[in-house]
């Protein structure tokens, strides 16, 4: 129950005992402070919660936006001068930052789309009565648990022009060396690599969880009306995992807006522009790259708004979907 | 339209100390209803799962018609099955459901819809056709998985505890549908139920099972009549057959100080190893009387209102060398029934004795 909840049948649960003054105006301030005391416990117990949220989540959000509506300099952050949306007027104007969504765009397509794709194929497989099926579901976890920075090293190397490992495969097929890092949609793949790598058995994991939550007798039914795994795979599986595509279809796209780790490393020497002529920039380096390399405060707060804005959006558009087909199964 | 038949087939699941299903040996006649029935853990379901092949065949072989389908996959068994929770796809509408197999076939959309109304109009679901599982009652669901069954016109039906998830009134009339709709259709059809009453209505025969072993399979009322062991004697009709295993004397059992008489070949055949005999005696096959017969002592008194039932032990003289597991049950005239606590005396009427051979637990004839 809310605080403010104004909901008539709250109201008569919470009525005051028949003694209270039955003055009408004077009622319900007085009926809200009796709320207050009653369930004085149950607010208690949740205010750690909403005390950390709101020091260490709210007030920088809000104050967020307070700053992206100010012209304001890292080495002067007192001095702030209010520009109103003059920020957001000039990041819409700015080059760099509709390259840099159009990377965090494709980087998100290439890493997003396999990464779920194959994440569902492994549940499936892993879904089976496997030999040390445990060991294969600890082992997908293993690259979630890794650091960024250790995966990216290593990926770099991998990615290398000149000793790098794929390069050498590729060599060894009778084909061209790539440049990884100096190509657009090469180093693009090669990130893309790195995201898909860490966050597929993670995404596994939840769509395992979902499968084993699929009663058995539907598989059988399936068997028995002649479908193969594949059909049983297409025509009970996928539509039952459903609302769990839904939820990590968000989730990594949360992640792919938010991407900064992987770019900021794959470029081995912790450069923020996203490679020479910004081919892989993505909006977290961009955003990094206003506010702590070029100072400018308000304007990279702009662009935290923005990305802000950029996830609600696609949020929103999922769960519009959602609701419209939910609606149409019904 | 074929005959099914299971030849020596055995299950033993891996780990398992002995068969689910040991040597079973049955022949299922065309167009016929066959119950399987037996407490849990009788091997009754797995042994349809090993029909279905759903389940694997350790020994043995099943045969459907002429085909050996033993090691066959289940597609390939033209078999239609009805689970006990459905397993409807609930994704998918009741048409799509009834459908989807014939769709997997690819037999044209046309003829699905044809056969899929068809199936509907005998099932009383047209209404529903375009409706999602959940949104139908327990009864119509189970009228769907009936329907998806029946769209498939399958070799055999199997069916595994349908009616085991409605309500009491519900199974009753959705038992009679059922046997009426096979009797219509004529397709051979095994039927799991663990439920004595289901099998006794529904079945043209009735495999009793007990831990993996088929017990006897008979028709309806052989089984009552005739039961074979003194577990299907006391599985089939309800209340239970009451087996009373006792001392014989000359010319019968002795139970409760009193002697029960015994056909005297009978009598000797089944005390020949042990000097004792096991007698069993339906509750409705007993005359109350006062004056000579086995005297017990009335427990409890259950008046149904077309009868009442008894429940009784025996009375003060027992030689402490009677075993029976539960109380006497006697079936009676519900105005005449003695009150609780009054001793009264019962006799068994001759031809409705049932005589077993304690060691063997086998009927002795």
């Amino acid at each position: 129950m809310t605080i403010a909840s104004d909901d008539p049948r709250v109201a008569a649960v919470t009525a005051p005992p028949p003694d209270a003054p039955p003055a009408a105006p004077a009622a319900a301030p007085r009926r809200r402070r009796a709320r207050l005391t009653r369930n004085r416990w149950g607010y208690a117990y949740v205010a750690p919660f909403f005390l950390l949220f709101g020091a260490f989540s709210l007030y920088p959000f809000l104050y967020t936006a307070y700053i992206s509506l100010h012209e304001v300099r890292l080495s002067d952050i007192d001095g702030a001068e209010f520009v109103g949306f003059g920020n957001y007027t000039a990041l819409l104007q700015n080059e760099f930052f509709w390259n840099a969504a159009r990377n965090t765009l494709t980087i998100g397509i290439l890493s997003t789309v396999p990464q779920l794709c194959i994440a569902l194929g492994l549940a499936h497989l892993l879904n089976y009565r496997l030999r040390g099926r445990t060991f294969f579901r600890v082992a997908m976890l293993m690259p979630y648990a890794t650091s960024i920075a250790a995966a990216t090293l290593v990926f770099g190397q991998l990615f290398g022009h000149d000793y790098g490992l794929i390069n050498a495969l590729l060599q060894g097929l009778g084909l061209d060396r790539v440049d990884w890092e100096a190509g657009t949609l090469s180093s693009q793949v090669a990130i893309s690599v790195i995201v898909t790598w860490r966050w597929t058995g993670y995404n596994a994991l939840i769509y395992l969880a979902a499968m084993q939550a699929i009663p058995n007798d539907l598989y059988e039914a399936a068997t028995l009306d002649g479908a193969s795994r594949w059909k049983q795979f297409i025509h009970v599986t996928v539509p039952a995992l459903k609302p769990t595509i839904l939820f990590t279809i968000v989730v990594s796209t949360i992640g792919a807006v938010q991407l900064f780790g992987e770019p900021l490393l794959f470029s081995g020497n912790g450069m923020t522009n996203g490679g020479a002529s910004n081919q892989y920039q993505t909006l977290g380096l961009l955003m990094y790259d206003q506010g702590w390399t070029n100072f400018r405060l308000g304007q990279a707060a702009a662009t935290a708004w923005a990305m802000f804005l950029i996830i609600l959006v696609v949020v929103g558009a999922c769960a519009l979907i959602a609701r419209r087909r939910a609606r149409a199964e019904r | 339209m074929a005959t099914v038949t299971f030849e020596q087939a055995t299950r033993i699941y891996p780990r398992a100390d002995r068969p689910a299903v040991d040597t079973l040996d049955l022949a299922i006649g065309d167009g016929e209803l066959l119950v399987l029935v037996g407490p849990s853990g009788c091997g009754k379901s797995t042994s349809l799962r090993m029909l279905a092949g759903l389940e694997e065949v350790d020994a043995g072989s099943i045969r459907i018609g002429d085909r050996d389908v033993t090691d066959s996959p289940p597609k390939d068994r033209d078999i239609a099955m009805v689970f006990q929770n459905y397993a409807l796809y609930p994704h998918m509408t009741v048409a799509e459901n009834m459908g989807f197999a014939l769709r997997i076939a690819g037999v044209g959309k046309a003829d699905i819809g044809r056969r899929v109304a068809e199936a509907a109009r005998i099932l009383d679901l047209e209404p529903y056709l375009a409706r999602r599982p959940k949104a139908l009652s327990g009864g119509q669901r189970q009228r769907v998985a009936m329907g998806r069954a029946i769209v498939r016109q399958p070799q055999v039906f199997l069916m595994d505890e349908p009616l085991s998830n409605l309500d009491a009134k519900l199974r009753v009339q959705t038992r009679t549908q059922i046997a009426a709709l096979q009797r219509r259709l004529v397709v051979t059809t095994v039927y799991v139920t663990h439920d004595q009453v289901e099998a006794m209505t529904m079945g043209d025969r009735v495999a009793v099972l007990k831990d993996g072993v088929l017990q006897q399979c008979d028709a309806p009322g052989t089984l009552y009549d005739r039961p074979a062991n003194t577990f299907v004697a006391g599985f089939i009709g309800s209340p239970a057959m009451n087996v009373v295993t006792g001392p014989g004397v000359d010319g019968g059992v002795r139970l409760g100080g009193a002697v029960l008489p015994v056909p005297r070949e009978r009598l000797a055949r089944a005390s020949a190893g042990s000097g004792r005999i096991t007698v069993g005696f339906r509750p409705e096959a007993v005359d109350l009387r006062a004056g000579d017969g086995v005297p017990v002592v009335v427990d409890v008194v259950e008046q149904l209102g077309s009868d009442a039932c008894l429940y009784a032990t025996l009375g003060a003289a027992d030689d402490g060398d009677v075993l029976h597991t539960a109380d006497l049950v006697v079936r009676t005239e519900p105005r005449s029934a003695p009150a609780v606590g009054e001793p009264v005396t019962l006799r068994v009427r001759e031809d409705h004795l049932h005589v077993f051979d304690p060691v063997t637990q086998l009927r002795v004839d």
